[in-house]
């Protein structure tokens, strides 16, 4: 995915604490992030006015569109 | 602020008889089972005004609620721990109109989910204290978020009402807040204020008075609602459980929630009077039909909820744009300028915080070595003991120095962190070191303790403070011993630069580095083994946004946690000193010639007859000389060495007068002792910390005693293998 570009979540794959807790961040489906970083290491996305760094494998699991 | 009626003794006995009949009236839950815990949730100094309140502070990470906490309570801040947790707690106070406010500051949440320590603390505290008012705070330029868990809240209590912060920083970017229209969305009391500002806190205070006394506001916090089968499932649910023991103390409805988001600990509680399993055949079926996660489900609906209410209450705000901080990032986190960056940082760092603290360590070694000299010369003037005076001198007054010796070292490191933290670069560097970090099973922020234990373990134990995760957090705990701290570099250096060339001495070092820092690998991965089924949790890590760190809020930050030091291993420190005068002190048989003088700490000299100290290490001679090549002499310093490493050099060059020299030691023996001293045993105030850290005295042990036998290990296997091919 290349930086800057805003995206909406599709789908996470993930297990499911870590899908509830992306969705306390206000990570889920329907949502509009921002992709801040992405070239090594953890993604940093832009949530709601916040930015979040996801670990690379789980960050891989959420599907965008 | 009304003047404070003077206290008395009798009148404080008094109050706190009164204030546990107060408890018992209130009826808390969790006070029968654990009085001592629970019952101290809000302390009292002396509390000498008829009607008190407790608010507490809720609130996500990087909001400013610490501050604004510090802010109201001024000077009167009570740092320590939640009961049995490692997580931190504060407490304070204000009065306003002979009325006394009692403020706890809760631990930064994203939600009260209770999914990680933090939450947990948080929740149980709202749940079982039912404080008179929780504040939240909230973010203006990012209420979105930063409202979230005030929503969560309003389905517990009615108790609400909201603060929002940064209005300084809202201002500059021209957002606007409709607080009127907001206040009526939500229903209840919101206010709007920089924590910075002076006026801030009078209003804050007036504020909290007023969402307690008057009736302006009406404490209807918005329900929310949410789809028509989640709303049937919540019915369902409420009508199985409502008689139920737990309902009497918990709001049918969340309880209700909880169960529906599968929340294990409400689900544990209420499984001890009533078989749940009907309903989570129920609650399968529903996420099966419609496809979901009804936890993940809910929190949506929330944010959908909150996105309607602070788009019709904000004006001018940008979603998506490039800040500040997005710019300083594209340095900072560069994936090579980055790191380049982040050494710089971190050599300036462990560098600062161990030579600006040098000069000050030798000047309070200095005016102690002055002042027990001159106790020493006053107590003898008046003839009194000499074995009172050494206890007092040598004892005492060493006991005391040992504490404050550390104290430069803590403070100048607290203050460093303070400031990493409030600027924000400390969660980057968690970021970047995740990289590198992840290939040995641990997260980024355990590097800092990494590096700062090879200045000093108790630093290094103190800097898990910012892992979040518990397993890792521990196992950086114990495995910090394994890294080899300033002191005893000092001995190796002292020992390879006597017996080898200064090529083979620096291979040598660097050798015994690397065997560290493997042990400390291996550790990460036994560990890995024990707790394997605790959380697995991936990195999910908020970068706050960059801010000049201010006075107020670092110094705050460092004289609490130093203040935390001080009380917890102080006294620990303190003890063990006693003990090592005494086991030195006090003779085993009758004193002979044979004085042996030695250091504790960096302060005063003890005299030694032949003390239990060396007794010890005559009876140990038998076991340590066929395994390690340990002589007595060899081994009495490493004994010494236990309450701190400083002391090992000074006991060899006392007990060889004649030197260290080759004739003497062995090189196998010399590198037995060089490798059995690096990691054998973390020092006394190592071992206190990792006690009020960990707040377990099994881990406390484990710290001790896992370093000491894989050192033992290692040790008998290399100089074995040594004494074999020489």
């Amino acid at each position: 995915m290349s930086e800057n570009a805003v995206m909406t979540v599709k789908a996470i794959k993930a297990g499911f604490k870590a899908i509830r807790f992306l969705a306390d961040l206000g990570i889920h489906e329907g949502e509009k992030i921002r992709i801040v970083k992405n070239d090594i290491g953890p993604v940093i996305v832009e949530v709601k006015g916040t930015r979040v760094a996801i670990g690379r494998g789980l960050a891989g699991k959420i599907k965008l569109s | 602020m009304p003047k404070r009626r003077p206290h008395y003794g009798k009148r404080y006995r008094f109050h706190r008889h009164r204030s546990r009949v107060m408890k018992t009236k209130l009826g808390l839950p969790k006070a029968t089972k654990h009085p001592k815990r629970y019952g101290r949730g809000f302390r009292k100094d002396f509390n000498d005004h008829s009607i008190e309140h407790k608010i507490a502070f809720l609130g996500n990470p990087n909001v400013g609620k610490s501050s604004l906490f510090n802010i109201l309570s001024g000077s009167h801040v009570h740092v320590g721990n939640w009961p049995g947790k490692t997580v931190e707690k504060k407490e304070g106070h204000f009065i306003l109109s002979d009325e006394y406010f009692s403020l706890v500051d809760l631990p930064g949440a994203y939600s009260l989910s209770a999914r990680s320590e933090e939450e947990l603390v948080t929740r149980n505290f709202i749940v079982d204290e039912k404080p008179d008012l929780i504040c939240v705070i909230a973010d203006a330029t990012r209420l979105e978020r930063t409202l979230f868990i005030a929503l969560q809240a309003m389905e517990l209590t009615n108790n609400v009402a909201i603060i929002i912060n940064m209005k300084d920083i809202a201002e500059k970017e021209c957002i606007e807040l409709d607080i009127d229209l907001l206040e009526e969305k939500l229903g209840v009391p919101v206010l709007y204020v920089c924590a910075f500002e002076e006026e801030s806190i009078i209003r804050i205070k007036k504020f909290i008075y007023d969402s307690l006394h008057t009736k302006k506001y009406t404490f209807n916090p918005a329900m929310m609602v949410y789809s028509q089968k989640i709303e049937y499932m919540i019915q369902n649910i409420s009508n199985q459980i409502k008689d139920r023991e737990l309902l009497r103390e918990y709001p049918t409805r969340w309880v209700a929630f909880r169960i529906l988001e599968g929340d294990q600990i409400v689900k544990d509680e209420l499984a001890k009077e009533y078989d749940l399993a009907d309903i989570e055949i129920k609650i399968e079926k529903l996420s099966k039909e419609e496809q979901f996660d009804p936890a993940v489900e809910i929190s949506k609906r929330k944010y959908n909820a909150l996105h309607h209410i602070v788009y019709s209450v904000v004006s001018g705000y940008e979603d998506f744009k490039e800040t500040t901080s997005d710019k300083i990032d594209k340095a900072l986190l560069h994936k090579f300028w980055g790191y380049l960056i982040l050494t710089a940082i971190f050599a300036a760092f462990f560098l600062i915080t161990f030579y600006a603290s040098s000069p000050i360590i030798t000047g309070v070694d200095w005016i102690f070595v002055q002042f027990s000299s001159w106790v020493l010369t006053s107590l003898e003037s008046i003839n009194s003991p000499a074995f009172l005076n050494s206890l007092l001198v040598n004892g005492v007054i060493a006991g005391i120095a040992a504490v404050l010796l550390f104290l430069p070292i803590i403070f100048i490191f607290y203050a460093l962190i303070a400031i990493l933290e409030d600027s924000g670069y400390l969660a980057r560097s968690a970021y970047l070191m995740d990289k590198v970090m992840g290939k040995f099973g641990m997260q980024g922020s355990a590097f800092l303790s990494l590096i700062m234990g090879f200045g000093c373990n108790v630093a290094g134990v103190m800097a898990t403070r910012t892992i979040k995760n518990k397993r890792e957090r521990t196992t950086m705990i114990i495995a910090n011993s394994f890294i080899p701290c300033a002191a005893r570099l000092g001995v190796i250096a002292f020992l390879t630069g006597i017996f080898f060339k200064p090529w083979l001495a620096a291979i040598i070092m660097l050798l015994l580095y690397g065997v560290s820092i493997l042990l400390v690998l291996i550790t990460g991965l036994i560990f890995k083994l024990f707790y394997e089924r605790d959380d697995p949790l991936p990195l999910i890590l908020e970068l706050p946004e960059y801010r000049r760190p201010r006075l107020r809020s670092v110094m705050n930050l460092t004289w609490e946690r130093t203040g935390i030091f001080l009380k917890k291993a102080g006294a620990f420190i303190f003890v063990a000193s006693l003990v090592i005068w005494f086991l030195s002190n006090v003779p085993y048989v009758k004193p002979t010639e044979n004085t042996v003088l030695l250091y504790v700490g960096m302060s005063p000299v003890i005299v030694t007859k032949i003390s239990i100290a060396e007794f010890l290490g005559r009876g140990l001679e038998v076991i340590t000389i066929p395994l390690f090549g340990f002589s007595w002499k060899m081994v009495v310093p490493l004994i010494f060495g236990i309450p701190a490493k400083e002391v090992i050099i000074s006991a060899l060059s006392i007990l060889h007068p004649g030197g260290i020299t080759r004739v003497l030691w062995t090189i196998p023996q010399v590198i037995s002792f060089l490798l059995f001293q690096l990691t054998y045993a973390p020092c006394f105030a190592t071992i206190a910390v990792i006690k009020s850290e960990t707040r377990s005295w099994k881990l406390t042990a484990i710290g001790f005693f896992y370093p000491l036998i894989v050192t033992s290990i290692l040790t008998v296997i290399v100089f074995q293998i040594f004494l074999a091919i020489m």
